[in-house]
């Protein structure tokens, strides 16, 4: 990997279309500007991650992986917190109906 | 009423005012804006997000607490301003918001997406999935330890 050096507002070239500009350098992070072709996708690392995992996920699971979930998960001591949340929705769907 | 199909449940009817109108979609799915939430309370406190664009689009979602009790939620004002919250705090779960974790369902374990809920605005249904990097949450959590998963 090229590692380089820059300060604040100065900018990287990638190729004749792509610029990245150091915006901003904070105590923790460092906010960027990129400039590149609109038919190029810019996203955070972790926007494709969530990609890749929502497209893992779409799918309903068939009726005993369900049950063996919640098998196990409803012994456990965290139910109550679930039944709550659960609650405020259902209460919330009939208010609007 | 309206009805629409679906893989999983068949011919659902549903209220209007009951959609979650995801704005801008689900990362990897930008297109598909309006879920159905469906419970069966038979596998509650599961939580079904089924798109109404796609019958076969179908998440499996739990309340966030029922994964991780002592989950903190972080929403970037980007998404506070798609929900509809004013930027200078985080909404509370439960009361302004539903959050939701995404279950993946693989062979080898089931794992709740932690790093990226699904938050619900209460009163208007706006929803989106908001991706919080900072929070350092993984979007691959074990919903069960080694040992205990059977799936």
């Amino acid at each position: 990997m090229l590692i380089m050096s820059r300060r604040q507002g100065e900018t990287i070239l990638i190729g004749e279309d792509i610029e990245i500009v150091i915006a901003h350098i904070g105590r923790s992070r460092v906010k960027v500007g990129i400039r590149a072709p609109r038919q190029m996708l810019v996203v955070a690392q972790e926007i494709k991650l969530v990609g890749e995992e929502n497209r893992a996920a779409a799918q309903a699971p068939s009726a005993p992986v369900l049950q063996a979930i919640l098998a196990q998960l409803l012994p456990g001591p965290h139910t109550f917190s679930g039944r709550s949340d659960e609650g405020s929705v259902r209460q919330d769907a009939e208010d609007k109906n | 009423m309206p009805e629409t199909e679906t893989t999983n449940f068949g011919t659902i009817s549903f209220a209007r005012e009951s959609v979650f109108e995801f704005p801008h979609g689900l990362p990897g799915f930008e297109e598909r804006r309006k879920f159905l939430p469906v419970q069966n309370p038979l596998t509650a406190p599961i939580l079904f997000l089924q798109s109404l664009d796609e019958p076969s689009l179908c998440f499996t979602t739990l309340p966030i607490w029922v994964v991780d009790p002592h989950y903190r939620l972080h929403v970037t004002e980007q998404d506070l301003e798609i929900l509809g919250f004013p930027a200078d705090r985080q909404p509370r779960i439960g009361d302004e918001v539903l959050c939701l974790a995404v279950l993946a369902i693989r062979k080898t374990g089931t794992t709740a997406n932690l790093l990226a809920p699904v938050v619900v605005n209460l009163k208007t249904y706006q929803a989106v999935q908001a991706v919080s990097p900072e929070t350092g949450y993984s979007h691959q959590h074990p919903l069960f330890s080694q040992e205990a998963t059977a799936c």
